[in-house]
């Protein structure tokens, strides 16, 4: 293979791991801007979106599909639980976000244990979503899982879009983002709107999941450096930014798809932090520019 | 005239629809408002007057829950106080907060509709409302695609009332709706106040510039350091003079 090819297809693979990285950064704008918070549980997400599918298929019977909306919707139970019963009763007493925020670690790290107690520390994966061939686009092979996860990538972000945009709980969720008061003065019930940010954030962390599942391999402790990944999107495309996040997620994607194929796999983080560092020097508000 | 701590011939006050008792309200260790009694009735505008840090938005915040208070606030004979904040907004009674409160990224259209959230999901009744709303400011209908925070600040203003407006109130609250505007924008805004007024809605309008709101007011509470110091008949009071006795009795 020339060496053109391989850029193409390292981009390829960039773009494909970029649009699972977006995915977990929109979870956090989702969660910060609802309520000011960075939920570092949403790796737990991720895992639990992977985890779930293989086990519902494994030791349920079930078939991929209905395991993954099985996982989709254990993840959003969690989600929701981890607002419930971690940050709510902060929330309530009215502590410093950064507490809220050491809580949400504390959260990744009881999922992550419990998910150890009840299904070991073997590493699962998922078949791949179709049997077909890579598709050979000019000299260069395009696995199908990459399209996969960048067709279901984008259909996600349109669904949120349209969400967000034109059903009167989404202009509610915007609104408390805005200015949280202000929408309960509307009567806007912004607990539930915090609860909810928490339900679609960890259900985009599943789907972040189970896209990647198949790509390489899920267990127990994945959680974390999805999350730093997701994290690191979110930052490059503008705290709170959804839109931002994806392209963050993609830019991230590439820059270490690159890096690994350039200086070799060892350098991949150091292409993530640097780029993290070079944002945080030059452009802390990110590409679109952060929300709070 | 001698200004006594409540004028001499006020108008006799209608059945009140939110009648305030004894409420009081802290920031922290601060006490803001110190058992304050104010009502309002239907048809009735009354003005909330009084020099900076007197608790006038305190008043209004602790009427809506948003503060921690206590005492009663009774809306048509119901107590609110200590309820859920947001249990007001949905009873009927409509706060525009100082500084507007608007959401900003959010077009005009969004933040009307946002404004009518109790109805449900009920369109037909939300777009009797706008039609309603846009025929009480016409420059919003022009605008409603646009941005609200790209709007000027008395467009802005005239949002933030439209809002309230789409929650169909039964009592209106409003703080400082002048701040910022230029005269004639007030005077257009507090015209459609008094307009709203006249049709039976009781407003509380909260305001510093005290000549203004008073050309409106049916009566006025003089707040001071979280009292009442005053009950003004707005009639009694000819000359700026006069009114500024009443600050510094």
């Amino acid at each position: 293979m020339d060496n053109i090819s391989l850029v193409l297809q390292s981009l390829i693979s960039g773009i494909s791991i970029g649009c699972v990285y977006g995915l977990i950064g929109i979870g956090f704008c989702v969660i910060y801007n609802a309520s000011g918070i960075v939920n570092f549980a949403q790796g737990a997400f991720v895992m639990i979106g992977g985890m779930a599918t293989s086990v519902l298929m494994t030791d349920f019977q079930l078939p991929y599909a209905a395991a993954a909306i099985g996982a989709i919707i254990i993840a959003g139970i969690v989600g929701a639980a981890v607002e419930r019963l971690v940050v709510r009763p902060l929330w309530n007493r009215n502590v410093a976000i950064f507490v809220m925020i050491l809580a949400t670690l504390a959260a990744q790290i009881v999922i992550e244990r419990m998910a150890y107690i009840l299904v070991g520390d073997q590493p699962k994966t998922l078949p791949p979503v179709s049997d077909l061939p890579p598709m050979m686009l000019g000299g260069v092979a395009v696995n199908i899982q990459s399209l996969w996860i960048l067709a279901s990538s984008l259909i996600i972000i349109a669904a949120l879009n349209v969400f967000f945009k034109t059903s009167r709980t989404g202009k509610a969720m915007r609104a408390v983002s805005i200015n949280a008061e202000a929408a309960v003065l509307q009567g806007i019930p912004v607990s539930r709107m915090l609860t909810l940010a928490f339900v679609i954030s960890a259900m985009l962390g599943a789907i972040a999941g189970i896209l990647l599942t198949p790509t390489q391999y899920t267990a127990f402790n994945v959680g974390v450096p999805f999350a730093i990944s997701g994290f690191i999107a979110a930052i490059i495309g503008g705290f709170g930014r959804p839109l931002g996040a994806f392209i963050g997620g993609i830019a991230l994607g590439v820059i270490q798809s690159m890096a690994i194929l350039e200086l070799g796999a060892g350098f991949k983080n150091v292409a993530a932090l640097s780029l993290l560092l070079l944002f945080l020097f030059f452009r802390p508000s990110g590409l679109l520019g952060s929300t709070r | 005239m001698n200004p006594a701590a409540t004028s001499s011939s006020l108008p006799e006050v209608a059945q009140p629809v939110l009648d305030v008792r004894s409420l009081s309200a802290s920031y922290g260790h601060v006490e803001a408002l110190r058992s304050v009694d104010i009502s309002v009735g239907r048809g009735e505008l009354v003005a909330v007057l009084g020099p900076n840090g007197a608790g006038k938005s305190t008043l209004l915040r602790a009427i809506m829950g948003l503060i921690p208070n206590h005492g009663e606030v009774l809306f048509q004979g119901n107590a609110l106080t200590r309820r859920k904040p947001g249990a007001a907004a949905t009873k009927g009674v409509v706060l525009v907060p100082e500084g507007r409160g608007i959401f900003g990224p959010m077009t005009v259209l969004e933040n009307l509709e946002l404004g009518a959230y109790s109805v449900g999901r009920d369109k037909k009744e939300v777009e009797r409302r706008l039609t309603s709303v846009f025929g009480l400011f016409p420059r919003l209908k022009e605008r409603f695609k646009q941005t609200a925070g790209s709007m000027s600040g008395g467009e802005q203003q005239m949002v933030a009332v439209g809002r309230a407006m789409m929650a169909d109130p039964k009592v209106l609250l409003l703080d400082e709706p002048s701040l910022g505007l230029a005269p004639r924008v007030t005077g257009e805004i507090l015209d459609t106040l008094g307009a709203l007024s006249q049709s039976g809605l009781p407003v509380i309008l909260v305001e510093q510039k005290a000549p203004l709101a008073l050309q409106l007011a049916c009566r006025a509470y003089l707040l001071s350091l979280g009292r009442i110091v005053a009950t003004i008949n707005p009639r009694e009071v000819k000359s700026h003079d006069e009114l500024a006795q009443y600050y510094f009795a």
